[in-house]
């Protein structure tokens, strides 16, 4: 086993030590980390050191949320011609479609929004919209894959695993990395979406089913067992570790064998850390009512939310968290296909006010300074009606947005046509994105790879500009 | 263009062309001389190349291991599971001269190897039995393919054969049966159900869906077989290594004319050769009646719509079977009077002879279905056959929207002495191809895959390669540490052994370099720390699989029955998206206690308990496995519910030995660690066992570095 493969393994065991760690142990890493915001960074300094990621699975609508066309209201009806062959994913182009919902202006920015998402209007001074978004895929499965992965195909990394790779663990105690799937189920690739594809196993998503009887897998015994007793375990693990050690003396030069005895002291410490952060019960009646938890309508994302929340505080460096579950019927996620008013609106309506309680959640603990909010899906939806209700893929032009962390609040970047069917100003990509929060987390982009197969694997693929327009102080390139 | 300068151009072009053959992967074979090392003898000739590098770097080689370790070193290599406690003490106090041979004879000889050896196999090949992405359906015909690769290894299939039936077995060997079951390797990675069976023909997303399924079987079948990265010549020539967007785009065309589907054969041989010729003759006729029938399907009119009527609402009372075969009849006779009289010749006269056809199909006994490259399958939705090759063409950027010139099927421009571009007649079937591509891998010219396979042994038995990229011998790739060893072992393989890989497994586990023990040597780590110099032996953590496998052979509950369709460890609802649920499944249950390549392998959801051991994701090809010791695998082998029952299990099969506690966990050590405990550690063991019950002494020994780690 060479050096390198020797921090891969045991960097991976320890979870702490990631490359941020290992190159700063070697005299690499250019700025250690310095105390309070921001940190070190793995290539320049960072301007934020987490990231929250809400994943709208299925395929969020742009033109009924933050992309407005006054054009779609004016031709509501109107044969769709936009020029060209249009080419859509399930059905021909029915005619064009204007949003069930108002749009009106909000905040000192004036940005439109429709009212599907009230909550979220009221945050438009914090959130920057990138308008111009494209997907190379127009199925959800490699249309997920490339948004988390930033590969249509299956088997790399995800961005969470990119990072937790990166820039490693806050928090030894806890998962760096850590998935909310929606408790309707997977969306679609599973738990695939957040694999560490290459990357040591240690990167991949820790997934916690919130609200479930056992939310981390193996965290403890089955409670069938029950041979297995408090006194049993913490006389147990001495012992084992004392054997490991017997085990260890005449073979001291494989530091394999002390990284696992590490890596049984960081599970204990997990069992006592993990059942505190999920445990929302101490939060006060005003927070549970700012998520929604009050509410059977937002209180299943918005007890998620909450958690990530929570997660963050402690020191997670990642936390993905899913609105929507697969492409089943009756609809689960944001697949609207067949009536935008209905399905969409229980999404919306489900989604809206957590997420905007996590923004604002986040800014009166003083988090949101360094905590990136990341919020997207795999692409968007046609201004044009499939059926006579609903709407099918677009992957030409959907929205994404960010806030917190660096992110400059209020602006809006690239723009689709005046359909919302094809991005024309700034066109840009999963990678684009991708290269903006790593940047602010302090990585380049193009410099967090890692050979696999003959090949240099980065998030990024071989593509990535970073998008300085949404950056509150766009780093000047050395 | 001056003289000087086309003669500068000229220079220049050759001198390249000349650096690219040059390539230490690419150059011919030809087998090196053994060196001559002075002082002791070397046991073998490989000894006698490792020794050389021992000299030139001043590195002292460790002693040989006691024969303890090298029994359980042994069975987990070769099996992947620990010894019995019963033959350790045989072999260790075994004194004839060929006590090591005949071990390792025995081992090769049980059909446990090729259970294990699959494994290794079936990570290259990235096998699953699930489609992946979206709406990820099980497939439930592919274990025969697992099946295949476990015989073939354990009746020592002659490599050269072993390649030919993978890639083509079903036109090169038209009379074996198992030469259908072999293309499941073609088959074996992810495919997108949606973008197959969803989008529409002519879409840019349907073309795009093709050709990212043709790179998959392309770059499994290039890689596995001579480990190169021709994937990376998709969008423009390699950067790095000689290959063109020509030869990638002439691999894409050996692939044109095959889809991963279910197809058939027979258990059978003898029933099978009477299936082939008909199956052939269906698909010729499936092939010339697909436009006339298209003709017919455009037929319409008021009758046929009154009808269409008819037929509906007699579905939809659910009619008798006759009656609703009479209103089909009917309907085929009135769009036949509205045919054009050649075409309706034509038409009624092909499908009578593939009634007869298939009528003649259906006297045979029903066919086993295997999931394996087909170019014939029942259509579903727009994924249907192609009755000839789909014409491929050399991409720009590897854009389906920018095609070039027309490619032909073909491989590796950069391997002197073999034609690259497939000289096929005019009309060849599509099986041509990937016979081509066969003979092309499997020529004895071609140096890359003896190279390629000789280094995956080797990589298995030491736990590094000679060359430690197993799938790129190019120059991202690392370079040999041992050249001549490796050309020596491929040439050997190649000729003296005849492409048998249980000669060359004999040959490895017979080297001085194999029984080393693996102590610390502080001036060989100045020299060496990797020891990729071999002066010890590596010391290897269990995989997923062995981990797995050694705990319920230790607690005597591994079901050692081969083969047959995959144990499926969850609870499976079917839907639109099919759910897969480990948490529901009962550990307790008989599925449990199967060898793990027995496990149904799903591809959007994996196995957190085996996924918590490194065992990789079936959607890429793991040449080797990452081995990450994390602390949620620590939970995983703490308190996964499979690792809690067998603790109990294991805890009640000592009881059932002996009544005496000591001896119990006497027994325990013997039986999970391969050796008696030493007194302290047997005191303390018993004490902890009296104070908390067997089961969880059971579950400490389990958790132990011992038990994770081979000496």
């Amino acid at each position: 086993m060479n050096r390198r493969e020797w921090l891969w393994e045991c960097g991976g065991g320890l979870g702490g030590i990631a490359l941020a760690h290992m190159l700063g142990a070697e005299g690499l890493l250019a700025q250690p980390a310095a105390g309070g915001a921001p940190t070190g960074g793995l290539h320049h300094p960072a301007r934020a050191r987490r990231v929250v990621q809400l994943f709208m699975s299925g395929a969020a609508s742009q033109v009924d949320t933050f992309d407005y066309k006054p054009e779609l209201i004016r031709r509501s009806g109107e044969k769709f011609d936009p020029g060209g062959k249009v080419e859509l994913f399930q059905s021909m182009p029915g005619p064009i479609m204007k949003s069930p919902w108002k749009w009106r202006q909000h905040g000192e920015c004036g940005k439109w929004v429709s009212s599907l998402v009230p909550h979220l209007a009221a945050c438009v001074d914090e959130m920057a919209f990138v308008h111009s978004m494209i997907s190379n895929s127009n199925v959800h499965g490699p249309a997920t894959f490339l948004q988390n992965t930033g590969f249509v195909l299956p088997g790399f990394p995800a961005m969470g695993a990119w990072i937790s790779y990166g820039l490693g663990s806050m928090n030894e105690n806890l998962p760096t990395f850590v998935v909310l799937p929606d408790t309707r189920g997977y969306a679609p690739n599973g738990a695939a979406n957040w694999s560490a594809g290459f990357l040591p196993a240690s990167h991949q998503g820790t997934r916690i089913r919130a609200g479930a009887p056992r939310p981390i897998h193996d965290l403890f015994p089955p409670e069938t067992a029950r041979y297995i007793t408090p006194a049993g375990e913490a006389e147990g693990r001495r012992l084992l570790e004392r054997m490991n050690r017997d085990h260890m003396a005449a073979r001291a030069d494989d530091s394999r064998l002390e990284a696992r005895v590490r890596a049984y002291e960081m599970a204990a410490r997990l069992q006592l850390s993990a059942p505190e952060v999920l445990d929302i019960s101490g939060e006060t009646q005003a927070t549970r009512g700012l998520y929604g938890l009050d509410d059977p309508v937002t209180a299943d994302f918005g007890r998620r939310c909450l958690m990530a929340r929570r997660l963050l505080e402690r020191g997670v460096r990642f936390v993905q968290v899913w609105s929507g579950a697969d492409n089943g019927h009756p609809r689960r996620n944001w697949d609207s296909h067949e009536d935008i008013a209905k399905d969409h609106g229980e999404m919306g309506a489900g989604m809206d006010r957590p997420a905007a309680a996590l923004i604002r959640d986040l800014k009166a603990r003083g988090l949101l300074e360094d905590t990136i909010v990341y919020w997207t899906t795999e692409f968007g939806r046609m201004p044009c009606s499939q059926g006579s209700k609903g709407r099918d893929h677009n992957p030409f032009a959907f929205t994404s947005w960010l806030a917190g962390g660096g992110i400059r609040g209020g602006v809006s970047y690239g723009a689709s046509d005046e359909w919302s069917y094809k991005a024309v100003d700034r066109p840009a990509y999963c990678y684009d994105v991708h290269a903006t929060v790593l940047d602010l987390l302090g990585i380049h982009h193009e410099r967090l790879a890692v050979l696999h197969n003959g090949i240099q694997r980065r998030l990024t693929d071989v593509h990535g500009h970073v998008i300085g327009e949404i950056q509150r102080s766009p780093r000047r390139p050395a | 263009m001056t003289r000087q300068v086309a003669l500068i151009l000229c220079v220049l072009a050759g001198a390249a062309g000349q650096e690219r053959s040059n390539w230490w992967s690419l150059k011919p074979l030809a087998r090196p001389p053994v060196p001559a090392v002075a002082g002791r003898l070397s046991r073998t000739p490989i000894d006698a190349f490792l020794q050389q590098q021992h000299a030139a770097r001043g590195l002292k080689p460790a002693g040989t291991a006691d024969r303890r370790t090298l029994i359980r070193r042994l069975s987990y290599d070769l099996h992947g599971l620990p010894p019995e406690p019963a033959e350790i003490e045989r072999f260790v106090a075994d004194p004839a001269p060929d006590a090591w041979e005949r071990l390792v004879d025995r081992l090769l000889a049980s059909p446990r190897y090729g259970e294990r050896w699959a494994r290794h196999w079936l990570d290259v090949a990235h096998y699953g039995e699930s489609h992946g992405y979206d709406k990820d359906k099980p497939r439930r015909a592919a274990w025969p393919y697992r099946d295949y690769v476990i015989r073939s290894l354990n009746q020592d299939t002659p490599y050269t054969r072993f390649v030919q039936e993978q890639i083509a077995g079903d036109v090169m060997f038209p009379d074996d049966p198992q030469g259908v079951v072999a293309t499941g390797f073609l088959a074996a990675g992810p495919w997108d159900f949606v973008g197959h069976v969803e989008l529409r023909e002519g879409t840019l997303d349907k073309n795009i869906t093709r050709l990212l399924d043709r790179d998959d079987m392309l770059a499994t079948t290039m890689s596995t077989f001579t480990s190169m990265t021709v994937h990376c010549a998709r969008c423009h020539d390699h950067k790095f290594d000689p290959i063109t967007q020509e030869d990638y785009y002439s691999l894409q065309a050996v692939f044109a004319g095959v889809d991963r589907a279910e197809r058939p054969y027979d258990a059978s041989a003898e029933v099978y050769r009477e299936r082939r010729p008909l199956l052939e003759q269906r698909r010729a006729l499936l092939g010339s009646l697909e436009p006339l029938r298209a003709i017919a399907a455009g037929v319409a009119g008021p009758q046929i719509q009154q009808l269409d009527a008819r037929i509906r609402e007699l579905r939809r009372n659910k009619a008798p079977r006759e009656e609703m075969e009479a209103a089909a009849a009917e309907r085929r006779r009135m769009v036949h009077e509205r045919l054009e009289p050649r075409t309706r010749v034509k038409l009624e006269s092909l499908e009578s002879e593939l009634a007869w056809v298939e009528g003649l199909l259906g006297g045979l006994p029903r066919p086993a279905m295997v999931y394996g490259a087909a170019n014939v399958f029942e259509t579903q939705g727009s994924f249907a056959p192609a009755w000839s090759p789909r014409p491929v063409f050399l991409l720009h950027r590897g854009s389906v929207e920018s095609p070039g010139k027309a490619v032909g099927a073909g491989a590796l421009a950069a391997v002197a002495g073999i034609e690259a571009r497939f000289r096929l007649p005019e009309g060849h079937p599509e099986g041509a191809r990937r016979a081509a591509l066969a003979a092309w891998i499997t020529d004895p010219r071609n140096p890359l895959p003896w190279r390629s396979i000789v280094n995956r042994v080797w990589h298995y038995h030491f736990g590094a390669g000679l060359v430690d990229t197993p799938n790129d011998f190019g120059r991202m790739g690392s370079p040999p540490t041992h050249p001549e060893l490796l050309d020596w072992l491929a040439v050997e393989f190649r000729e003296g052994l005849g492409g048998s890989l249980k000669k060359l497994h004999r040959l490895i586990l017979t080297t001085d370099a194999w029984h080393r023990a693996s102590p610390d040597h502080a001036a060989n780590r100045v020299v060496d720390a990797d020891n990729r110099y071999l002066w010890r032996m590596n010391r290897t953590r269990l995989d997923a699989e062995s981990l797995r496998d050694a705990v319920l052979a230790a607690s005597g509950n591994l079901d050692l029955t081969m083969g047959g369709p995959s144990v499926e460890q969850f609870d499976f609802k079917d839907d639109h998206s099919p759910h897969y649920d480990y948490a529901r499944f009962d550990v307790t249950s008989p599925a449990a206690r199967r060898r793990s390549i027995y496990r149904f392998l799903v591809r959007s959801v994996p196995d957190p308990f085996m996924e918590s051991l490194d065992c990789p994701d079936a959607s890429l090809a793991a040449p080797r496995r990452t081995t990450t010791l994390t602390a949620l695998q620590a939970l995983a082998l703490l308190n996964d519910p499979f690792m809690v029952s067998q603790a109990e299990v294991f805890a009640r099969r000592l009881e059932s030995m002996t009544p005496a506690r000591a001896g119990r966990v006497r027994h325990a050590y013997l039986l999970a660690l391969g050796r008696a405990p030493r007194s302290g550690e047997s005191a303390a063991m018993v004490e902890y066992a009296r104070r908390h019950g067997l089961a969880n002494a059971c579950r400490l020994l389990f958790n132990s570095n011992e038990f994770f780690f081979v000496d």
